[in-house]
């Protein structure tokens, strides 16, 4: 057996680590639940993370409840597809409609971290035009705020968290990246060769929030490949590496293992008004437990969240807390991601390098001349040895000795995948089913429909992404249908007749209860959701900060944009990356 | 013959030429190998320092604690391995070198562990897996009049055909209660997903494995690590007649679009 210089890699020491060089040093402040803290966060994910640390920072006491741990990384974490399954959220969910949407490992995290652990960490922003979908395009819905809103959090947080990619992004609103783009894996090289032959602009090695170089305690990537399985380097960004440390070290409680099951609330007399109180949740040994708070702030993810407000039903709120508008769980979405793969002569050896480093944004706008609303994107993916098999039992339909000679060719295959937007439709929409999960709490029922523009765009999609395999020099050219990313089911607009909550996730109908996570979205371009979710928690807190000091309770004060927090980011922000246009 | 000519009623024998597959050189079977595929001499495991403790315990249990049998019962364990042995042949891999794939899907069933859903027109997995075993049982007595394990392998592949082509000859009012395409994707996708996570299966595909903390450098022109091996190709052909040897859609695919990939990508 071969053996490093220095011997073999021992077990991880005692310290609780978060990516090989950055550990949480000093204890967590516990509030216990005996008080009323002033916010809690029911799921610290993608949106909860970078909420806690902010208002953490901004000096609130604050608890984040999480259903999942909060991982060690060293410790908890492997370089294994089949030993990463305890990453995902796996608990039971019914899953229907035409095009029923496969769930768990295709779509969310359990977990401090939640689906920033396994995310390919792809980071494009929305573009303008997403904001305005239905002023422009006369399909699914405007947001209540403009790209403009959103900007300089898309700045700050491409700071934070960080993000290599080109120094000039040509699509959307043009802009560059803090550090550089990364070196080309061999499905990379397919992308730039497809496009390159026919003319698409393409742009290389980014936006990923992937270090291109080391920043604080994060070394930056080693190219294993593994980022779908939680990167233990630390490279990869996740909210639990790049915010979660500073929200402990600055008096935030994460209590993990956490499964909140009910919002409550005080009803006001026997109106339809009230506030809510906290929460009730389920501790890591099955015990119920309350948190009171004085807002509460739902960051569960695109099922959980109305799930969790589905089920917190009670007097005067009948059908679910904030839903007097009855979209709650409905206007759900997932992009279209089906994963073109082809068979080069010479070898590929796909599983190098992270899954996510090229992509174009060329298709991304409306073009009346392709018959639909909307676009699409094309994107790198880097399917490892089971994920690809199972992609080949669809895309061939292989199995026995067909499966056996596909597989012996795994290093000759190439994979990309398209991002396609399909529109928020009413009919998308999730349920609480008859069924009940361990807690007692129904399971959620998930119904998803194609419609004709979104059939359309998958069916031009596919065809471009296949027509740049070949462009490539694939020789065998198949593909396999899939969805990703879902988001909406909880949406924002400024009609409370139509939406769930306004454009700072504050719910129309209680005035101290927030959602804040990628529900709120009312459309979701071609982008991955990821960093839009992350800006928009940014967001929400420098809004609650603002609203703090007049009391949450009593609703919004003014409708004035808060001012935006520099301060409060994460160290290591600033006086970092290369210089960037813009 | 393709399984779509089979009359239902009527009984097929085919000649069981080999199990093994076929050196199209000499017509002759391939002897079993420690390590099929295309990288000779590359092992994976030889590797193993060079990872992380919490990996190398992981994959490292996976080849060397094989879970007891708790879910199925004793027949239900034979006829699907059975199955499992024509879902994945190992018929070119000597005895010391297989994988052992019951086990850990029994294990899964054990202790419920999901994959966080169930299509709404499915029973639950465990259920799923009950059923679908004995329709098997029944399509085979349907064409050949016998149970599945009395059958050659080539016509236990031409049964498992018939549920992947979407037109079993039997079982039908197992089908009312759980769609065939649906069946045949839980088991296929289960299947593979144990193969393809054993480090001897990495091996015959020249999969590089765990990387950390080591990592990858050479990332393009398909090029190996220094301690990967080049690709050696041979021919080899599936055994004489096997249905399984050529790809075809998975039946219901087109009428049902509602098989979409499981796994995350981007
Ligand atoms: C394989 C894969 C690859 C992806 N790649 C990309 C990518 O490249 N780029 C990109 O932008 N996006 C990507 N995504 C999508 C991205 O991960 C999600 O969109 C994003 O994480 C969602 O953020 P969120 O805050 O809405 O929810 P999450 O990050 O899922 O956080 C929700 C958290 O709340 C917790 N929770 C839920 N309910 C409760 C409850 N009742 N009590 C307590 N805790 C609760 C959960 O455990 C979880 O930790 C990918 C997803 C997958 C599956
Ligand atoms: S490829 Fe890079 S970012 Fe991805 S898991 Fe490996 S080190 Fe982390």
């Amino acid at each position: 057996m071969k053996t490093p210089l220095f011997g073999a890699f021992g077990a991880p020491g005692p310290k609780h680590m978060l990516g090989a060089m950055q550990s949480i040093d000093g204890r967590m402040r516990k509030y216990g639940n005996q008080g009323e803290v002033d916010f809690c966060i029911v799921g610290v994910g993608s949106a909860g993370g970078v909420l806690l640390q902010r208002l953490a920072r901004a000096g609130f006491s604050v608890v984040g409840l999480e259903a999942g741990p909060l991982w060690d990384t060293e410790r908890d974490w492997v370089s294994d597809e089949a030993g990463s399954h305890k990453l995902y959220w796996n608990d039971l969910r019914i899953t229907g409609g035409e095009h029923p949407l496969t769930l768990g490992a295709n779509n969310s995290g359990k977990g401090v971290g939640g689906g920033s652990v396994h995310w390919a960490a792809f980071v494009p922003r929305l573009h303008p035009s997403d904001f305005r979908v239905y002023s422009e395009d006369g399909v699914g819905a405007d947001w209540p705020i403009c790209y403009e809103d959103l900007k300089p959090y898309y700045e700050l947080l491409e700071r934070e968290i960080p993000v290599s990619g080109p120094a000039y992004f040509p699509w959307g609103d043009p802009h560059g990246y803090p550090y550089g783009p990364h070196p080309m894996g061999g499905c990379g090289d397919i992308l730039i060769n497809g496009c390159t032959k026919l003319g698409i602009r393409v742009c290389i090695g980014g936006p990923v929030a992937i270090l291109a170089g080391s920043h604080g305690k994060r070394p930056h990537c080693i190219y294993r490949g593994y980022c779908i399985q939680g990167c233990k380097v630390g490279a990869k960004q996740s909210t639990l590496i790049s915010h979660v440390p500073n929200a402990l070290e600055h008096g935030a409680e994460i209590r993990d293992s956490c499964m909140v099951s009910r919002i409550n609330l005080a009803r006001n007399g026997s109106s339809k008004s009230g506030t809510v109180t906290g929460v009730t949740y389920f501790d890591s040994q099955g015990h119920e437990a309350e948190q009171k708070a004085k807002a509460v702030i739902v960051c569960g993810y695109a099922i959980e969240t109305p799930r969790l407000l589905l089920n917190s039903a009670c007097p005067g709120f009948e059908n679910g807390l904030a839903n007097s508008s009855g979209t709650l769980g409905k206007y759900l979405m997932a992009q279209a991601g089906n994963v073109v793969l082809g068979r080069f002569p010479e070898l590929i050896r796909m599983y190098k390098a992270p899954p996510a480093h090229a992509m174009t944004e060329e298709f991304y706008e409306t073009d009346t001349k392709r018959g639909f609303a909307r676009g699409f994107g094309i994107q790198t993916v880097g399917p490892l040895p089971i994920a690809f098999a199972r992609q080949m039992t669809i895309a061939k339909g292989a199995w026995g000795w067909g499966m056996r000679r596909v597989m012996m060719d795994y290093n000759h295959w190439g994979a990309i995948a398209l991002l396609g937007e399909i529109l928020p439709w009413p009919d998308n929409r999730l349920e609480l089913a008859a069924e009940k999960d361990k807690y007692g709490i129904p399971v959620t029922k998930v119904t998803f429909n194609l419609h004709d523009n979104d059939k359309k765009m998958i069916e031009y999609g596919k065809n471009k992404v296949m027509e740049v395999m070949s462009a490539a020099g694939a020789e065998e050219v198949v593909q396999e249908q899939r969805y990703a990313h879902l988001v909406g089911a909880a949406r924002m607009g400024s009609d409370p007749r139509t939406s769930v909550v306004d454009g700072f996730g504050r719910t129309h109908d209680i005035p101290n209860l927030f959602v804040c996570d990628g529900s709120v979205m009312p459309t979701q371009g071609s982008a991955n959701p990821g960093l839009t979710i992350q800006a928009l928690a940014a967001r929400t807190a420098d809004y609650l900060i603002a609203q703090s000091q007049f009391g949450l309770k009593k609703g919004a004060h003014s409708s004035e944009t808060p001012r935006i927090r520099y301060d409060l980011s994460p160290p290591d922000t600033w006086g970092k990356g290369v210089p960037h246009l813009k | 013959m393709k399984a779509k000519d089979v009359k239902p009623g009527k009984v097929i024998r085919v000649l069981d030429a080999s199990t093994r597959p076929i050196d199209p050189a000499t017509g002759k079977p391939l002897e079993p190998r420690a390590q099929p595929g295309y990288y000779p001499g590359y092992d994976v495991l030889s590797q193993q320092a060079f990872w992380d403790a919490a990996t190398r315990k992981v994959v490292l249990d996976r080849v060397r604690k094989i879970p007891p049998i708790r879910f199925f019962t004793p027949d239900e364990t034979d006829l699907f391995r059975a199955v499992c042995d024509r879902i994945i042949p190992q018929n070119d891999r000597d005895s010391d070198h297989q994988i052992v794939i019951v086990n850990f899907i029994d294990e899964r069933l054990h202790e419920n562990r999901l994959d966080g859903y169930r299509f709404e027109n499915m029973p639950p997995d465990q259920k799923a897996y009950q059923l679908g075993l004995r329709a098997i049982t029944e399509i085979a007595q349907h064409l050949y009049a016998k149970s599945f394990l009395g059958l050659t392998t080539l016509e236990q592949e031409f049964v498992l055909k018939t549920v992947h082509d979407g037109n079993p000859p039997a079982g039908h009012d197992i089908w009312k209660r759980m769609p065939v395409h649906r069946f045949w994707h839980l088991l296929v996708q289960d299947i593979v997903g144990i193969y393809y996570a054993h480090p001897y299966a990495w091996n015959e595909i020249g999969f590089g494995g765990p990387a950390y903390p080591r990592g990858y450098m050479r990332l393009e022109n398909g090029d190996p690590e220094p301690w990967e091996v080049e690709e050696k190709r041979y021919e080899w052909e599936a055994p004489l007649g096997s249905p399984s040897a050529d790809y075809g859609a998975i039946a219901g695919m087109s009428e049902h679009p509602g098989a979409p990939g499981q796994r995350g990508t981007h």
